[in-house]
């Protein structure tokens, strides 16, 4: 159990600091990687499943890590998740913080504009790294391409989208 | 406390990201941050590893009471919708293991999620081309390296730290090469 604990707590210090950008989701093609192919932790099952309660229920992002650690080692799997993902971006933060109160704007303007060509290709990678994990078929593939265009072209909180996925799918069954 | 109740309103109220939740309890409600403020906080944030949400918590809660207090902000911020999302979770755990319905309902949300992902990195690209004013080629080399994460992630499965870090050097180099040549322009 601790072996388990220790392995997550490095994998989850790991990747926290390439969250870059500002998006948890980029690390998601690594998540798949690491914990599905590698540690075979959860399976392409749990792993969507996962995705899916992530992003419907409310609170940030990243709360994706400590449901992680919950699936595998239950509540102090989840503590675990939570503490080592935040941990060394919080020691960061704080510094940053009290250094760079009002002033270097311009660096800190041309490192945002400098990662947003990196989340744009890494949030589509994103998708489509969970939806080769989820069912092939092709009502999922529907499913994607249905709410990449609605997220493209319609203004509107994207659980909406998540909600009426679901519902058509409940409909369409199994 | 109040930092604590400020930021509980905030994670419980932020689904699809916390910018949104972040600026309305922080600028608008409670009144902690200027406009200003808040955008720089949160740019910095956002530049910095980790999530940017926490990252907000943290340094805005800093400001007020250092330690204790961003332990607050931050407990306040992640445990209640943890709780939240981990009750879920179980429930969504037990419905699949007992009804086929409820499986086919959860596949269609995930592969709902993956469209999101891929409908707002694309909303992303394009506003790189559309909305940026600068010259056609620097244009192009910023969706080239969109285009390029996506194909060492997807065709060649690179480890994600070592595609971030090119990713990264690349578009840095690009955007220093620009204001390069922009200074030489106007001199």
């Amino acid at each position: 159990m601790i072996d388990i604990l220790l392995t997550l707590a490095g994998r989850f210090v790991v990747l926290s600091l390439f969250a870059v950008g500002g998006g948890v989701s980029i690390l998601i093609p690594q998540i798949h990687q690491e914990f599905v192919h590698q540690y075979h932790w959860l399976n392409e099952r749990t792993f969507a499943e996962l995705i899916a309660v992530a992003q419907a229920s409310p609170g940030p992002n990243f709360l994706l890590m400590p449901l992680i650690g919950f699936r595998v080692a239950s509540w102090p799997g989840a503590f675990v998740g939570l503490i080592a993902f935040m941990a060394v971006p919080l020691v960061l933060a704080l510094t940053a913080g009290r250094i760079l109160h009002d002033h270097e704007n311009e660096t800190i303007r041309m490192l945002r504009r400098a990662f947003r060509p990196l989340t744009s290709g890494m949030w589509i990678a994103s998708g489509i790294v969970i939806a080769l994990a989820v069912d092939r078929g092709v009502t999922g593939l529907a499913f994607t391409i249905a709410v990449a265009a609605c997220a493209l072209f319609v203004e509107a909180n994207p659980l909406w989208f998540c909600l009426g996925a679901g519902v058509i799918g409940a409909l369409l069954g199994s | 406390m109040d930092i604590f109740l400020g930021f509980v309103y905030v994670g419980l109220s932020s689904i699809g990201g916390a910018a949104g939740p972040l600026r309305y309890v922080l600028v608008v409600r409670r009144k902690w941050l200027s406009e200003g403020d808040f955008s720089e906080v949160f740019g910095i944030a956002q530049v910095l590893p980790g999530a940017t949400g926490a990252n907000v918590a943290a340094m805005v809660a800093d400001r007020f009471g250092r330690f204790p207090a961003v332990l607050a902000g931050l407990a306040g911020f992640c445990l209640p919708s943890m709780f939240v999302a981990i009750g879920l979770l179980s429930i969504a755990t037990r419905l699949s293991a007992s009804s086929p319905r409820f499986v086919a309902a959860e596949t269609a949300v995930t592969a709902a999620v993956a469209g999101l992902f891929i409908g707002n990195g694309t909303r992303l690209a394009r506003d790189l081309w559309t909305r940026a004013h600068d010259r056609r080629r620097w244009r192009t080399a910023r969706l080239g390296i969109a285009v390029a994460g996506i194909v060492l992630i997807v065709a060649y499965h690179v480890w994600i730290p070592a595609a971030v870090l090119i990713l990264a050097s690349l578009s840095l180099a690009l955007e220093w090469a620009e204001r390069e040549a922009e200074r030489r322009q106007t001199t």
